[in-house]
Formats: structure tokens, C-alpha cells, sequence
């Protein structure tokens, strides 16, 4: 089994701020990490170490694949003035085949004409998660992908990602909202 | 092995007592180099053939103007130690230089304000090196309120680092801007490689008060950098011993 | 080129950001001689002097959301991840912003020059030189902006304010340069000197400021 990920004794702290130390852990393809922990107890940070955003304070983390990671965090990286076709072309997946399908699912088909700016919070995130449904990566990273979502939309997201679980890609993602796929979880908290 | 060396003698805990220790022989010293150069100066010497007794601010104008600039130097270099080395000290350091380099800078200023009065006839010329100091003071200023308005601290020394580092540009202009313009404001008076233009009467109270002038800066960069680690190591349990 | 074409559309549908600035600097120029006495003959002195401040001005105001816009919404995050070397992005940008705000302010100086002046020779030597120093401004400015990227504009004027002075007192010059018609390609080959200094490496050091805003 391919190591995608393998992180040994991570530690960051913020302004002198200890958010989690000696942090080991290591992610195989076709596996996903749960993280969990309070408020401020250093998930989004995790992330973004992950992502190559943010560097550790201490610590190796050995990254293991070939293409881009895709990180959905809590910015939607969406142009509010643009229309939604627009934002698809910016997103660079105005082309792919699967993109009618995922419109359609996602009710966002009609809206195409339509500006960011008018479309509701949960919309928008649907919007953004479309670079998660058609990314081209190993290694996925959502930062708490649920929020906002309805129903429906999250049962979506849980299908889909079960899909990519056994199409060999990685997963590591923050949520307080559990989500039906298996996962390890990685607790953040100080025992 | 530099890089090593450097973290070794530059906690802020070994520079805090090392300074501690100093301090005292630095200022005391100084300040009497000082003032025995004022004293030279304004009494010993003979009044200035062209200039009178006017010239005798000179005491204060010269080092003041020389500090303004070399704490900037100091500065860049402090900065560049704290992106290449990360040594927290140094950044420590370039935030606590920058009020006092604002301050010598507004000395220089003033002092050639008042020097120019009974000199040009004028208080402020719009001549390039007056302007270039006055930038330079804005440039302190600009640094301290650059620092001042993020709350992250660690953030704010990168980009008070990076500022001084691409501002550093502006003080061979300083320099150049002399040759550049030709205006009413006499040349350095003293240069490195030329014979000096000033009487040698003059020219040591004038070098005594220079480096008296710079013993003190340097306690008052003691005394900043003092505040800047206390404030900013404040959790650290041998901080709350020292204090 | 993909990127040059996304910065493109971004700017261009979002006509306050680029079309703002022009209309601005048409406003100063066209103010500036108002404030002249109308059969004062110094006009044609103080129009390069107004000239230069105004572009300044307007450069200064035309880069004031460069980054914080993509910042706010996660778009620099994501070219970031995405992207090796973000000061490509950046380079691309300041680019597409001296595309559509720096060009046409070049071509609209030459021609209030020609209009206030009326002086051909002056007006064509005016437009290279309003391209570079345009591109020049919109670095040094950017460079200024991302700097204070969260903390308003008012800081990143304040702080880059100072790095472009020299660069005015070499604009300075050019009323001696066109007027007594020295070497008029040298002067430009100064310019570009600059410019491709700064071309070359403020990108580098505004991608560095930008990755410490993004952790």
C-alpha cells in the first residue's frame, strides 16, 4: 500500500500559543483521516500544513504524490461580481465531461447566468465544492466541508467521496458534522 | 556552524544579561566623551570665519545625522540575520531600533533647521539631502506603524524585515542625491577617503561628540530592546524571574 | 497564458477597478488647469509636474485591491497551493493591471500633453515614458499593497511613498530632457533600467509577503 502522506512529531504553536505537538500519523491511498478537536485546537492549521500553506514548527511530514492537492478550505475562492459560468472557466473545469452531471445534481444547472453575489450561502459553497467533484488529484483536503450544506447535498458529497476512497485517492478532512465513510480519526485535543 | 553560533549567543535571555552588565560603563562613558567634546567644542575653539558662532550646532547636527542613517544600516542588517538566521533576537532588535532612529532623525532635522537660519537664511531649502532625511524620518515612521498594525507578531517582523531590507535602497540615494542635485547644502565634511575640509580644531570635538553621540544611541537602543523582550517574552517563566 | 486570460476577465468585469482609475486621472488633468490662471504661460511647466503626481496618484488608487480581493475570497490560497511559483502569478497581474489601466493612461497623458502644450515632439516622447513609469508605479505600489494587505491602503501608501521618490526626482528631469533635447534614449534606457530591476525582483519578494499573509 502507497504512503501518501507520513507525518512524524508535527508540532505548531501560534505567538508562543501551543496548538498540537509530536503529532504522528501516516495516510495510505484509499484511506481517509478524520480530524477532530475543539475549537482552536489547531485543525484548520493541520490543514494548511498539509497543503504546504503554512510550514510546522517542528517536524517532518513526507509528501508522497504527483499532482496538485485539492484543498477546499473555508474560503470559496469564488468571484462574487462574476456569473457562476464565469467562476466555472476560473476554476479551470468549465470543459470537464462530468460537469453537467454534477450541475444537475447539485441544482445549479438554471443558475448559470446568474452572479455569485445572488446566490445563497449554501449555493455558493455547493459552487465551490465543483473543484472537488471534478479535481485531478491524489490527495484531497477539506476543511469542514459540510457547513451550509443541506441534506441532500451532503449526502452527495458522502457518495462521492466514498467513490474516490476506492478509486485509490487520499483523503484527510475537519468536520463536526460526521460523515457516513469509513475513516481513522485523529484526535486533536491534549489527552 | 554560523548558523549555529548565531543561536547560541543570540537568545534573548544571554543578550538581556550581557547588556545588563555593559550598560552602565557604556552610557557613563559615552556621556563623558560627550560632553567633554561639547565642552571643547563650544568653548576652546575659535568662531568659524564665515560661519560665526553658528556652526558650533554642528555638535549635534553631524552625529545626529550620521546615527539617523547608520541605525538604518543597522537595521537592514539586523533584518537580514532575522530571514536568512530566524533569530528572534534580531527582529527584537530592528522593531526597537526604528523609535530611536525616528528620533535621531527628527534631531538631525531640526538641529539643520536651526542651524540654517543664520547660515542659508532660511530654515528648510528644498535641497536633496534635506528632503532624503526628512523621507528617512517618514520611513522610520512608516516602519513603526507598519509593525504596530498587525497583532501577530511573528507576521509583523517578517514584513518589518522585508520593509527595512527594500527600503535599505533608499540610503545610497541619500547619499548620491548630493552629487545629484547641486543645491545650497555644503558637502559631508568629513569623508573617509579625502583630507578634511574643516579645521583640525574643530575636527576632533567634532569626531568626540560623533562617537559620544553614538555610546548614548546605543544605550537608548539598549534601553528599547530592553522593553521590546520583556514585552514580548513576557510568558517565558525566566522573564518573570528577571522581572 | 491561461492565467493571463483569467486575470484578464477578473479585472475587466469589475469596471470600478480599471476603468476608475482613468477616470480619475482624466478628472486631475482635466482640474489641474482650472486652477491657472488662464492667460498664465507657466501652464506648460507645471502640466509635467501635474502630470507625474497624478499618475502617482492614480497608480497608487489602481493596485489598492490588487490582492486583497483574491486574498479575502481564498483565490490566492488556492494559486498558492496550486501554483510553483506565485510570483509568476504576480507578475501576470501587475501585467494584466498595466494592460488596461497603466496603457491607457500612458496614451491619455500624451495626449492631454499635446492638447495643453501643443507640442507634437513632446506628447510622442511623453507615451514610452508614461509606459514605463506607469509599470514601475504599479510594482512598486503592489509590492506596498501586499504588504498591508488587511490594513487599508493608507499604510501601503505611507510605506512605499518613500521607495518612489527617487524615481520622481529622475521624472524631474525630463523637462531638461525633452525641452533641451538631450539624450532623450539614453534617459529612457535609465528607465528601463529600473523598470527591469524591478520587474525582476519585486514580484519575488511580493510573493514571499504574500505566502507569510497566507499562513
Amino acid at each position: 500500500m502507497k504512503k501518501i502522506l507520513v507525518a512524524e512529531n508535527l508540532s505548531y504553536k501560534i505567538n508562543d500559543t501551543k496548538l498540537f505537538q509530536n503529532l504522528s500519523f501516516s495516510l495510505n491511498e484509499g484511506a481517509a483521516i478524520h480530524i477532530l478537536g475543539s475549537n482552536g485546537s489547531g485543525k484548520t492549521s493541520l490543514l494548511k500544513i498539509i497543503s504546504g500553506l503554512t510550514k510546522q514548527t517542528k517536524g517532518e511530514i513526507e509528501k508522497n504524490y504527483n499532482k496538485d492537492i485539492c484543498f477546499i478550505g473555508h474560503k470559496n475562492a469564488l468571484k462574487q461580481y462574476l456569473t457562476v459560468e464565469d467562476n466555472l472557466s476560473l476554476l479551470e473545469i468549465e470543459a470537464h465531461g462530468n460537469l453537467k452531471s454534477f450541475l444537475q445534481l447539485l441544482g445549479l444547472d438554471k443558475l448559470l447566468d446568474v452572479m455569485v453575489a445572488n446566490l445563497s450561502y449554501g449555493q455558493q459553497k455547493k459552487l465551490a465544492l465543483l473543484r472537488l467533484f471534478l479535481n485531478n488529484s491524489d490527495l484531497l483536503v477539506l476543511d469542514e466541508p459540510c457547513v451550509g450544506l443541506d441534506k441532500k447535498s451532503q449526502d452527495i458529497l458522502c457518495t462521492f467521496l466514498s467513490d474516490e476512497l476506492n478509486a485509490k485517492k487520499a483523503l484527510i478532512f475537519s468536520s463536526h458534522i460526521s460523515l457516513d465513510i469509513s475513516s481513522e480519526v485523529l484526535q486533536l485535543d491534549k489527552a | 556552524m554560523i548558523k549555529k553560533f548565531i543561536h547560541q549567543f543570540a537568545s534573548p535571555k544571554t543578550y538581556l544579561f550581557q547588556v545588563d552588565r555593559a550598560y552602565p560603563y557604556i552610557f557613563y562613558t559615552s556621556l563623558s566623551i560627550y560632553l567633554v567634546a561639547l565642552f571643547w567644542g563650544l568653548f576652546l575653539t575659535s568662531e568659524d570665519f564665515v560661519q560665526g558662532n553658528s556652526y558650533r550646532i554642528i555638535y549635534l547636527h553631524v552625529p545626529a545625522s550620521f546615527i539617523s542613517q547608520s541605525l538604518y544600516l543597522a537595521m537592514a542588517f539586523a533584518s537580514a540575520i532575522f530571514l536568512i538566521w530566524k533569530v528572534k533576537l534580531s527582529a527584537y532588535l530592528v522593531r526597537s531600533i526604528a523609535p530611536i532612529g525616528a528620533i535621531t532623525t527628527f534631531i538631525a532635522l531640526v538641529s539643520g533647521a536651526i542651524w540654517g537660519i543664520p547660515t542659508w537664511g532660511t530654515w528648510w531649502a528644498w535641497d536633496a539631502r534635506i528632503i532624503s532625511t526628512l523621507i528617512l524620518f517618514i520611513m522610520y515612521l512608516g516602519l513603526i506603524s507598519l509593525h504596530d498594525s498587525f497583532t501577530d507578531n511573528e507576521k509583523a517582523d517578517k514584513f518589518l524585515a522585508i520593509l527595512v531590507i527594500v527600503g535599505s535602497v533608499n540610503i545610497p540615494i541619500i547619499k548620491m542625491s548630493v552629487e545629484w542635485w547641486s543645491t545650497l547644502h555644503q558637502t559631508a565634511s568629513i569623508t573617509v577617503t579625502e583630507k578634511p575640509a574643516i579645521d583640525p580644531s574643530m575636527l576632533y570635538p567634532l569626531f568626540g561628540s560623533i562617537i559620544g553621540f553614538t555610546g548614548i544611541v546605543v544605550c537608548l537602543v539598549i534601553l528599547s530592546s530592553k522593553l521590546q523582550i520583556l514585552k514580548r517574552e513576557k510568558n517565558k517563566s525566566w522573564v518573570k524571574d528577571y522581572v | 497564458m491561461k492565467l493571463l486570460k483569467f486575470e484578464l476577465l477578473k479585472l475587466r468585469k469589475k469596471s470600478r477597478g480599471w476603468l476608475g482609475p482613468i477616470l480619475v486621472f482624466v478628472l486631475i488633468m482635466t482640474a489641474f488647469p482650472l486652477t491657472v490662471e488662464i492667460l498664465n504661460k507657466d501652464i506648460d511647466q507645471s502640466f509635467l509636474s501635474v502630470l507625474w503626481i497624478a499618475t502617482l496618484l492614480v497608480m497608487m488608487l489602481a493596485t489598492e485591491d490588487i490582492f486583497l480581493e483574491d486574498f479575502n475570497d481564498g483565490t490566492l490560497e488556492q494559486m498558492a497551493i496550486k501554483h510553483n511559483s506565485l510570483s509568476g502569478v504576480i507578475t501576470i497581474k501587475i501585467f494584466v493591471y498595466w494592460l488596461l489601466i497603466g496603457l491607457p493612461i500612458s496614451l491619455l497623458g500624451a495626449l492631454y500633453g499635446f492638447g495643453i502644450t501643443s507640442s507634437a515632439d513632446l506628447a510622442i516622447q511623453l507615451i514610452p515614458i508614461l509606459m514605463i513609469t506607469t509599470y514601475i508605479f504599479l510594482n512598486v505600489f503592489s509590492f506596498g499593497n501586499a504588504l498591508s494587505l488587511t490594513k487599508g491602503s493608507i499604510l501601503g501608501i505611507l510605506i512605499t511613498m518613500p521607495l518612489v521618490l527617487p524615481l520622481l526626482v529622475v521624472l524631474g528631469k525630463v523637462v531638461i530632457v525633452i525641452n533641451l533635447g538631450m539624450n532623450f534614449l539614453g534617459f529612457l534606457f535609465l528607465l528601463l533600467g529600473i523598470l527591469s530591476i524591478i520587474i525582476l525582483v519585486l514580484p519575488i519578494i511580493i510573493s514571499f509577503v504574500i505566502k507569510a499573509h497566507l499562513e
